[in-house]
Parts: C-alpha cells; structure tokens; sequence
C-alpha cells in the first residue's frame, strides 16, 4: 500500500470505482516506451502492491491479449489485475489503464548496462522455469507475448527468486523489440508491422534474451540493426548473438533450439519442457543461408544471399529495376545460387512487368514481387513499407497517427495492388491460416476501391483491428473502443461545442468505425452517408446514430440530441407541407431535449406522416396545374371575350329595339281599337 | 404530274335562291305599288334613318339597321297606323311626311335606336371582363393559397407552355 508521499498531493484517478491511480507518483523504473507507470492502490485491498501503466495516446493496446490475461496468476507472468479507459486529468482526455501488481526490480537497466550475471542454476530455476510456465499458459490461451526481452523482465518481488515477463499489451505486437531480439523476417519489418507472429517467435525473443542474460552484456550493442540482422542471416542467429561467450555447455543446447532461425525446427515450449526436466535432445545443427559463387552487384554494392540481395532492393527501390532486367537476375538465381525453378519464376514476373500498361505501378508491383521469391520468409516489402501480413492491423493505427508520412498511402497501395495475395502465392507451403488471411485482404480491399464515406483506409483501420479506437477528431480524446462508447462521446463533445457549433455528427471515421464494429446490419444506411444531398445526410446521420440508441438501450444524450436537433433543420424540408415543418419545428427541440435521437428519428421520418405529404403534396400540385392552366385561358381569351362581348351587346340593343317597336305597335293598336 | 381539274364549288347557290326569293319579293312589292303608294311615301321618308343605317353598316352582324330600323319603326308607327287606319291616302300621307311632329318623333327614335347600337356592347365589354376578372382572381388566390401551404415547388407549370407564360401571371 503506498504511503501518503507516494500518493502525491495531485488529482486521482478512478478505474471500476475501486482502482485508485495516482497521476502526480510516477514510477519511471516500471515505465515502458508506449506507456507511463503510476502508484496505483486497490481500495478493497490495501495491502496488495499495485501500479498503473497509462498507454501513451497513439498507441494502439492489445486488447484481446488484456481479455485473456486479466486475473491470470501465472508464476512467469506479471499479474493483471484490471484495465480500462479512465479520464485522465492531465492530459484532459481519456487513456487506457492497465494495473498490474507491482513486481520487484527490472531485470535488465534499460541503459544496456551490465548486470549481475547469474550462474547456471539460478537461470534456470528462476528464468528458464517460470518464463516456460509463461509460454506455456500464453501458448493453451492462443495469444502471443512479443515483448520478451530484458528490459522487459522483472523480478517478481524483493525475494528475487523468480522472473516475470512485463507487460505486452500497450504497444503493438514486438513494437518495442529492439532487431537483435527478433528473428530475423520479424527484424525486417517495421517495429509496428511484425505482427502478432508465433509461439516460435516467443521461444526466440526467449533465446535471445536468455544470451544476453547468461553474457551479462548484449553482444550486439553498438552495432546498427541492419548489420545486426545481416549477421544474423550471414551466421545464424546463434552465432550472431552467443558464440563468442563461454556459455555453460548444459545451456548452449537449449540456446541454440530456441535461436535456430527456421522456425519450423525452433524448439517448441514442450521441447523445452522437455529440457527442463533433463532430456537432452540432438542439438541442432544451425542452417546458413546459401552464399553464390559469385556476388549480385546492385547499386555499388555486391550481394552473396538472395535474402541480402531482398534488402538491397527494397533499399534501392527507385532505381533496383533496371538492374534487375535484361536476365542477370535470373541468370545469377540459376547459375551462381543454382536455383533454376526460381530462376524461371522470376523471368515470369519481369516479362510481364514489360507488357504491363501502367508502366510506374507495375514496376512497383513487379519489384515488390521480385522481393517475396528472393526471401520467402521475408515481410511484405513495398516502397518503405516492410510488414509482416498480420502487422498490417498493428502498422496502420501506428501509420495514421502521423497523417503526414506517407506511410498510410502506402499501405493503401499495397493492399489495392493485391499485394497479399502475391505474398501467399510465393509461399511454399499451404497453411490454412493463410487461406483466412487472404480472404480478409481481399474484402479489405473492396472497402478501398469504394473509398466513399464508411469505406476507404479508415474502415480497413477498423475491420482489421478490434483494438484501435476511433480516431475521429470528434471523439478521439474519449478513447472509444467499443460502439456502446460512441453515443456517450459524440454527446460529450456536443455538450463542449455547443448545439450550434458541432457541424456534422458522422465523419469518415465515425462512420467506418460503426460499420466495422456494429453487430447489426447498417451498410444500406453507411451507403446512404455518400450521398450529396444535405437533408438526406442529416436524416441518414439520425437514422443511423438513433438505431444504435436504440439497440443498445443508452439515454440521456440530451446534448447530442439537441444537437441532431439543430442539424435537422435541412431534413425538415424533406416535408413539403409548411404547417408540418413548423409543427416538427416546435417539437425537435422537445424531443432533443429528451434525450431520444430514436425520438428525432420517429418525427422525421414517420413512413406514415410521409406518405401522406406526398400524396397531399400531389393533390396539390394537381390542384394547381388546373388553377393555374384555367388562368391561363382566362387571360389569353380576355381579347376573344371583348369581341364576344361586343356582338353580344348589339343583339340585345336589336332586341330591346323591337321589343320597343312591337311594344308601341301593340300599344297604338289596343288604343285604336278601344 | 398533271393537275388534277378542280371543280369550284357554286357558293352561289344559296345566293341564287334567296336572290330569286328576293326578285319575287320585289315583283310582290312592286306589284303592290298602286295599292300603298301613300304607305310608301310615309314610310321612305319616316324611316329613312334605317335605309341610311342599313347603307352604312360595314359590320359583319349588321345589326346596326335592326337597332335603328326598330326604334325608327316604334316612332313612325302613331303616323303610320293613323294613315292605315283613318286616311289611306297620298294627300294624307304627304300631309304627315310635311307634319314636322312626326318626322320628329320618328326621326328622334332612330337616334334612341342608334344611340342602342353603340352604347350596349362596351357595357357588356364591360360586365363579362368584370365576371371573368373575379373568377382569375379566385383562381389565383387559390393557388397562392396552395403555395404557401405547400410551398413554391408546388407550382410547377406545365411543361409546354411554362416558358411562354413567365410573364403572364
């Protein structure tokens, strides 16, 4: 339990009610690179040692690994005891908090300096055994750690008996891995692109960790990671990381099962169970990647390896493909690597870049290709992208935090171009898995050729990865994970702005975020959003934000109902009859002052009270096509009366003139004859 | 291709037959002559107002010799009756052309008859404008009526003739 100067004299936070966090105690020792550690204290159990990691904004969690690890108690395992997003006073927005029960001292100083080394016994029972029981519980729960290094291994208490693994969720996957701690296709691509990866990839953040602990140094501090991982695939990974300590015999057969660089035959957490409990096994016999006879020269530099010559590429991107035409490359693949399949594959896919109409994009396309079948293993390579397949869901939050990089252009590029589907047919083997992922890239890429609002990059953002929250500007300081949390922040950010100050409700974002995470059917209505019409917007918008209202049952969004009220004034004039519009007038606002958007919903769009404006509206213009037709021939005819009018009145002057003579007549005649 | 030899119609037909009627008329009138020469007399110089009335109208109704002749006829009838009745004779029917009273009177009528002819039409110009004025206004305040309970979408005008009637309304 901390005492009153841990706690700090600032604000406190407050998760679940019952998690109490304290802003102004940090705890930079527990820090990591995405995530600020706090005093944190359990106010149901003041005893239990806690502490809070606050995941920097912009850092994508790895939710689902946080479902699945909450309350595990594992003996290699930092325990999580609770996470969620919580307002943040300092930073005037709402963060992800993740507490964990605070373990002892960090294995490794973050420096890289030297620490006391351990001898044999103690890496085994108090690394080897706990970190196994770790592997082991992440492997039978289907998650990955990727963060093994370490710096990111504590002791477990002061008692220093055992070690735990730190914390893996608040960075995407082996993000902050340093190269020399990945296997070398993981080193490859971007920090945020490696993907969720393997249990194999775990077993050898293990290894590597393991000889840098055993060497008490890291044997490839100072180097660059490109000379890092180019040793690496020169050498083998165990040559490149522990072959020059004098490692105790007993340790070099488990290090060299866990560092072996083809994951297929890396030990598995049995093999080294199996080790653990005294079998030894055949030790493995590292496989060196096939040098040619004589070297590739590419851009003033010679390369020995097909995977170097991958990197020389990519790193040479504009101005690889002329070198690689005119057949040297494959004339290199099949006389100095020996490698005639590969040879004639790669002649396939340089002629038709030759006849490909778009010539820029091809070469793009062609050269990206031209990479997968010179490393197999290696990432997605395009451009200055490099990205494991499943690391696209991590790198593009990452990518769209810094809008002005270029990088989620990129990314937009490679999946149109059907770069994933490239990359699995370069695979030598069928893995079902693949057959998911590839489908998955596919609809991905359905969303991106529509690119109006609710598709585009930001619904691929959002289908891909359950993890990111919404990044429209509108709502991105309320962290919203889930769509029972949209509602909530858009009222939020009414009552901020104001009813009248708010402009529109749905952004691109939004709009992808609610496609992606809404368990009902609303692609006809996130359809309806492109529309170029501003009432029908607004009524789309309502629509679309009072269904999920009403699904999930959430009230009181008087602030964002009055501000659908306001922007509903286009939509009245989806009515015609201008008594309804000041009717609907005076009962918006009552109706936003409720708190009901489905409310505003129903008064707008009542299929009832509609169809009858449209069929009064008809009536009336009928009504007035007639008034308006018989005016007409009232004027045109006004010439046309006159003369009628005219030829009239001589008829009745003829009349009345002899009906006078007949009267006068009749008259002197009666006189005559009386 | 050659002209195909179109017959002229004889709109001289009906002409024909009432122009015999009227020769047969006149062979009548004529033959009347030695029997009313006194009537006659009294009648072209009382309603001599109709003959010039009659000679004069270049109107396609010619009502004008009706309006003037019936009027006329009513102010020349007391002389005529009294001659047809009491004197049938020349010397009395001279003495009555000579009697300033009844050529007055006759005369006087003839104008009351043409004053007929030309004040009743613009009247009645000027009631049936006034009828139909009312019945455009009433339209037109009923779609006034429609527009602002509908709004100005409601007047769509029909198509052919929208355009040449912008200005009328």
């Amino acid at each position: 339990m901390p005492n009153d100067k841990e706690r700090g004299t600032g604000v406190v936070v407050t998760l679940r009610d019952r998690y109490l966090v304290f802003p102004s105690s940090p705890v930079p020792e527990l820090a990591t690179p995405s995530a600020q550690a706090f005093i944190a204290e359990d106010r149901r159990g003041r005893d239990k040692s806690l502490f809070a990691l606050m995941v920097k904004p912009g850092y994508p969690p790895r939710i689902p690994l946080l479902k699945l690890l909450k309350g595990v108690d594992n003996p290699g395992l930092m325990t999580l005891i609770e996470w969620g997003v919580v307002d943040w006073p300092p930073a005037n927005r709402k963060v992800m908090l993740m507490i964990y029960v605070r373990p002892g001292a960090r294995l490794w100083d973050d420096s890289g300096s030297k620490v006391k080394r351990l001898d044999e016994n103690d890496v085994i029972n108090k690394i080897i055994i706990p970190v196994a029981a770790a592997l082991k519980t992440l492997k039978s729960q289907g998650v990955t750690h990727r963060a093994i290094r370490p710096t990111n291994m504590f002791w477990a208490g002061t008692e220093e008996d055992r070690v735990i693994l730190g914390d893996a969720a608040a960075a995407p996957p082996a993000f902050e891995q340093p190269a020399s701690i990945e296997p070398v296709e993981s080193a490859l691509a971007l920090p945020a692109g490696r993907g969720d990866g393997s249990h194999a990839n775990d077993i050898y953040s293990f290894g590597a960790s393991l000889a840098m602990i055993l060497q008490g140094r890291d044997a490839t501090q100072g180097q660059p990671e490109e000379q890092v991982i180019r040793h690496k695939m020169v050498m083998g990974s165990y040559s490149a990381l522990a072959a020059q300590a004098r490692l105790p015999l007993s340790l070099v057969e488990i290090l060299r099962g866990m560092l072996c660089d083809d994951p297929n035959e890396r030990w598995d957490i049995e093999a080294v169970d199996l080790w653990i409990s005294g079998r030894r096994l055949t030790p493995l016999v590292p496989r060196i990647e096939k040098r040619a006879i004589r070297a590739f020269a590419l851009g003033g530099r010679d390369y020995m390896t097909a995977r170097e010559l991958a990197i020389g590429v990519q790193q040479q991107w504009e101005t690889a493909l002329p070198l690689l035409v005119d057949g040297k490359l494959e004339l290199w693949m099949s006389r100095a690597l020996d490698n005639k399949d590969k040879a004639a594959a790669m002649a396939a896919v340089l002629a038709a870049d030759s006849s490909a109409p778009d010539r820029r994009m091809s070469m793009d396309v062609t050269l990206a290709k031209v990479c997968m079948m010179l490393d197999p293993t290696a990432p997605l390579r395009y451009k200055s992208l490099s990205t494991m397949l499943d690391g696209v869901r991590w790198l593009l939050p990452i990518a769209m935090a810094k809008p002005n990089s270029g990088e989620v252009r990129i990314i937009a590029e490679a999946l149109m171009r059907e770069l994933p589907k490239a990359w699995f047919e370069t695979r030598d083997a069928y893995s079902p898995d693949n057959s998911v992922l590839e489908s998955g890239f596919r609809t991905q890429k359905n969303y991106l050729d529509r690119g109006s609002i609710g598709n585009g990059i930001e619904r691929v953002l959002y289908e891909l990865n359950d993890s990111v929250p919404c990044l429209s500007p509108l709502v991105v300081e309320d962290y919203v994970v889930e769509l029972r949390d949209l509602l909530p922040a858009l009222n939020a950010y009414a009552k901020k702005k104001g009813e009248t100050g708010g402009g529109p409700a749905i952004d691109r974002h939004i709009a992808a975020f609610i496609a992606a995470r809404a368990s009902f059917d609303v692609e006809r209505m996130i359809n309806d959003l492109a529309t170029a019409d501003p009432a029908k917007l607004v009524m789309t918008t309502i629509n679309l934000l009072a269904m999920i209202q009403w699904r999930l049952g959430q009230s009181g969004l008087t602030s964002l109902s009055m501000w659908l009220a306001h922007l509903a004034k286009p939509a009245i004039t989806n009515y015609h009859n201008r008594e309804k519009r000041k009717a609907l007038e005076v009962e918006l606002p009552k109706a936003g002052r409720e708190g009901s958007v489905v409310e505003l919903s129903r008064l707008l769009d009542s299929a009832e009270e509609r169809g009858a404006d449209s069929r009064g509206f008809e009536e009336a213009k009928v009504k007035w096509s007639e008034a308006f037709r018989q005016v007409r021939a009232i004027v045109e005819g006004s010439e046309e009366i006159s003369g009628v009018a005219a030829r009239t009145g001589q008829q009745i002057a003829s009349l009345i003139s002899l009906t006078a003579a007949l009267i006068t007549v009749s008259f002197l005649l009666v006189e005559m004859i009386l | 291709m050659a002209k195909k030899p179109v017959k002229k119609e004889k709109p001289k037909e009906k002409g024909k037959a009432s122009g015999g009627g009227r020769i047969a008329l006149m062979f009548g009138l004529i033959c009347l002559i030695p029997f009313s020469i006194p009537t006659l007399l009294l009648m072209f110089a009382g309603l001599l107002p109709t003959l010039v009335a009659a000679l004069t109208d270049r109107s396609n109704s010619r009502f004008a010799w009706i309006c003037v002749g019936g009027m006329n006829f009513a102010g020349l009838a007391p002389a005529l009756l009294k001659l047809w009745f009491f004197h049938h004779e020349v010397t009395y029917a001279i003495y009555q052309i000579t009697d300033f009273r009844t050529l007055l009177l006759a005369y006087a009528a003839a104008a009351v008859g043409w004053m007929l002819y030309f004040g009743a039409p613009p009247v009645v110009v000027t009631i049936m404008l006034a009828t139909t004025k009312r019945r455009a206004m009433a339209l037109e305040a009923q779609m006034k009526k429609l527009e602002e309970e509908w709004g100005a979408e409601v007047a769509r005008r029909p198509a052919a003739n929208a355009g040449a009637d912008d200005g009328d309304l």
